[in-house]
């Protein structure tokens, strides 16, 4: 059934999750509506945990075994997969790990397909992000897509970055590298089971301790949740932390720099649609675009 | 952009339909939510909501149609929900006519073309206007 803009706002203050959905999906379909809307509602600053690492390491796992262990918090979910660069469509298939708490009153788990976004995130991913604000949760998940190394666009939306590694995923080398081993605010090595990730763990320990910042590292098994309340405990601790010591203004000061980026690069692509490319040089492209841009003002 | 739930309830763990079911909708450029085998009504229908989906694509071989796939029409207009459900599996003709009366727009059963359930759920929502 269709909502009204003023059912959707009245529903979301009273906690109805239908209304709450269709606010999110505006986020997906027009996100400057959804913005203007988001500006009518109250928000309350939630803490931004953005899960990365390559794909199957356990992410999804990994929130399902969060959300076992959090039962007296409300948390939001947002689980972004990829679309296809051919016809667009998406399977989108994170749920099916945290399908036991579908049904939660505490817990919302939304898929977003990534839309031809870069780095692993949804374009509406700022838009998302501030809709669950207004919700009321304590906490939102952002599980990336997973594609791997250039995975870090993450940095730019999340508060707190974690790592996901498993004991199957290359030699020390791969965490030389820059990009995603950079962006780690806490690292978790999943699969615990596994006897290879104390061997992971230690090496990951040295290299972390190159780059001279106090990183703490988590071993996990998401099946047996083994040391899921440790990293809760250690997630809500941070926040504590970035709340007083001033960093979440900072990050959030650099989140809003990363949506006007969104925004402009939105904007930008919109116009690049418009002109025949074939046409022009490249020299003539970047003027008429750029004109243009100047146009909308 | 038409955005699917394919969801599977009952106790048969036989998914191999749905996933196939999934793809090809995924390749008819629609997003595609897949929740997984054994899904209660109640989980079908939250995510739907949650989801804000389209359309509902319910996947049952165990016989168990006539009981599973009404509870999850009644919990749908409980939540006034109006997404549309289509359902694929083993469904005797007269189960399907009166599944029909109750709602669901429609049932596909085995040996179904592809391409007729695509064209199937885009007619829907070019004819429906919704």
């Amino acid at each position: 059934m269709q909502m009204s803009e003023s059912q959707i706002l009245e529903g979301i203050r009273s906690g109805d999750r239908r209304a709450f959905a269709k606010l999110l999906s505006i986020c997906e379909d027009d996100p400057e509506r959804a913005v203007h809307l988001i500006s009518r509602l109250e928000k309350r600053t939630a803490h931004v945990i953005g899960i990365t690492g390559s794909p199957g390491v356990g992410k999804s796992s990994l929130i399902n075994a969060i959300l076992d262990n959090s039962d007296d918090k409300k948390l939001g979910v947002i689980a972004v997969d990829p679309s296809s660069p051919f016809t667009g469509g998406a399977l989108l298939g994170d749920r099916i790990r945290m399908q036991s708490h579908a049904t939660s009153e505490n817990f919302f788990i939304r898929s977003f397909a990534s839309r031809g976004a870069l780095g692993g995130l949804s374009p509406s991913i700022f838009e998302a992000c501030d809709a669950f604000e207004t919700f009321g949760v304590d906490s939102i998940f952002i599980e990336t897509v997973g594609v791997g190394q250039s995975d870090v666009e993450i940095a730019n939306v999340a508060d707190t970055v974690i790592v996901l590694l498993s004991p199957d995923g290359g030699d020390e080398i791969q965490m030389m590298k820059a990009g995603l081993m950079e962006i780690g605010d806490i690292f978790v090595i999943n699969k615990s089971d596994n006897p290879m990730s104390k061997a992971l763990f230690s090496k990951l320990k040295s290299i972390l301790e190159m780059g001279k910042k106090d990183i703490p590292i988590f071993l996990t098994n998401c099946i047996t949740g083994e040391g899921i309340k440790d990293l809760v405990k250690a997630l809500d601790e941070r926040f504590s932390l970035i709340l007083k010591n001033g960093s979440l203004v900072e990050k959030r000061k650099k989140r809003m720099a990363g949506h006007a980026q969104a925004i402009l690069r939105k904007k930008i692509d919109e116009v690049l649609r418009t002109i025949e490319t074939d046409r022009l040089n490249l020299e003539e492209i970047e003027k008429t675009v750029l004109r243009k841009i100047c146009d909308k003002l | 952009m038409i955005k699917v739930l394919v969801a599977k309830p009952g106790l048969d763990g036989h998914d191999r339909g749905a996933k196939v079911i999934a793809r090809a909708l995924r390749d008819a450029g629609m997003e595609v939510i897949y929740t997984g085998i054994r899904q209660t009504p109640e989980q079908i229908v939250q995510t739907a909501i949650d989801e804000d989906v389209d359309v509902v694509g319910i996947s049952i071989l165990s016989g168990a149609h006539m009981k599973l796939i009404p509870r999850i029409l009644e919990l749908l207009k409980q939540n006034n929900s109006n997404v549309a459900v289509f359902v694929g599996g083993i469904i005797p003709e007269e189960d399907a006519a009166e599944l029909k009366k109750l709602g669901v727009i429609e049932v596909y059963g085995p040996g179904t073309p592809l391409s007729t359930i695509v064209e199937g759920i885009k007619g829907y929502f070019e004819h429906a206007n919704v």
